[in-house]
């Protein structure tokens, strides 16, 4: 009886864990708020892995830069495994703040929060917080974030787990810019995971931004991710595409 | 195996947390731009090259208008009849345009560094 409880918990504990990891349609936050500007959202990722079924997610949100330094969000999220239907996954709350003004520093600082109630409740609540940066070298913007991420009210409880994000993009023009994306996780941010179970995925990213009318345009980017460590996926492919109003 | 790839994840991490305090190195050179019946004022802002630039752009119109160029990185939404800062360079010598985005057809200007 006790062996199965903690197989029980076991299990619970690895599928919350891999729940935690960076989804295939995660981004790279940016520190800087656009005061007064409305967006629709849309994000879509798969990552594929050759041992086990493919994973694709995708949201909708609808966002408004509320105050000067204060951008809000919210999400509808959905996601599928293998040949799986398409299902409802979680709501979420996004909440951007632009802590320094863009150019005052030689780096730009911010901090997101997060709030997730994903659909099935015995996993709780989901928080993810962290500080994001951003620089710029000429025509060349570096971003670097550090994310935290828990689960509270959950079944199955787990440590707080640690992650990152960066990207490196040349802004060649407006309608295109290229670059690199990577994206870990490395597992409880106070003991991390064994080297082959942390997930480390980087890859060739574009970015563009279209003016579609006065005050009206439409921002994407993409990126093709390899795995860098084997807890990753092989691949991910994972997009984003906004229309600002 | 581990130290190996807790140095590679670290790295950054420390990179950025050697350059925080870089956060205490603000310094600028302050300019002045307006905002009138859906023009700048001046439409040609000459300032120094390779210097931080404390643009405040005063929008004397009702409505709101946004400060906005691709070349020098900036987006900044200035409602009606009120002022905002924005940071802008260091700059190489040359001419970065801007304009806004509610009335790009008449609300331009340019930067010229030099």
């Amino acid at each position: 009886m006790k062996r199965s409880i903690v197989f029980t918990v076991g299990v619970a504990a690895l599928t919350l864990s891999r729940l935690c990891a960076a989804g295939p349609a995660d981004y790279v936050y940016t520190p800087t708020v656009e005061y007064g500007e409305r967006e629709i959202d849309f994000k879509a990722g798969r990552a594929n892995t050759h041992d086990a079924d493919q994973s694709s997610a995708a949201s909708l949100g609808f966002g408004y830069g509320a105050r000067p330094h204060w951008f809000t969000e919210f999400y509808a999220k959905y996601e599928s495994q293998g040949s799986g239907p398409t299902h409802f996954d979680a709501w979420e709350w996004e909440n951007k703040f632009q802590l320094t003004d863009t150019g005052e520093y030689p780096i730009d600082a911010g901090f997101v929060v997060e709030l997730e109630r994903p659909q099935d409740h015995s996993e709780g609540y989901e928080v993810r917080f962290g500080p994001l940066f951003q620089t710029d070298f000429g025509k060349v913007q570096l971003n670097g974030n550090l994310l935290f991420e828990r689960h509270y009210r959950a079944a199955a409880g787990g440590p707080m787990e640690f992650g990152y994000q960066w990207q490196a993009k040349y802004r060649w023009k407006e309608a295109f810019e290229f670059g690199l994306q990577g994206f870990g996780d490395v597992g409880p941010w106070d003991n991390w995971d064994p080297a082959d179970e942390q997930s480390h995925r980087f890859g060739p990213a574009v970015f563009g931004k279209l003016p579609v009318g006065v005050h009206e345009a439409i921002r994407y980017n993409a990126a093709l991710l390899h795995k860098a460590s084997s807890g990753a996926p092989d691949n991910t492919f994972r997009m984003q595409v906004e229309y600002e109003f | 195996m581990i130290i190996v790839y807790h140095l590679t994840v670290m790295r950054p991490i420390l990179f950025l947390a050697l350059l925080l305090p870089s956060l205490c190195l603000a310094a600028g050179t302050e300019f002045k731009l307006s905002i009138r019946n859906h023009q700048f004022e001046p439409a040609v802002l000459r300032v120094p090259a390779g210097m931080r630039i404390k643009l405040t752009v005063v929008n004397r119109d009702p409505t709101p208008e946004e400060f906005e160029s691709y070349e020098l990185h900036r987006e900044k939404l200035i409602p009606g009849n009120t002022s905002g800062i924005v940071y802008i360079g260091p700059l190489e010598a040359g001419r970065y345009p801007f304009f806004g985005d509610f009335h790009p057809k008449t609300t331009t200007g340019v930067v010229i560094a030099e």
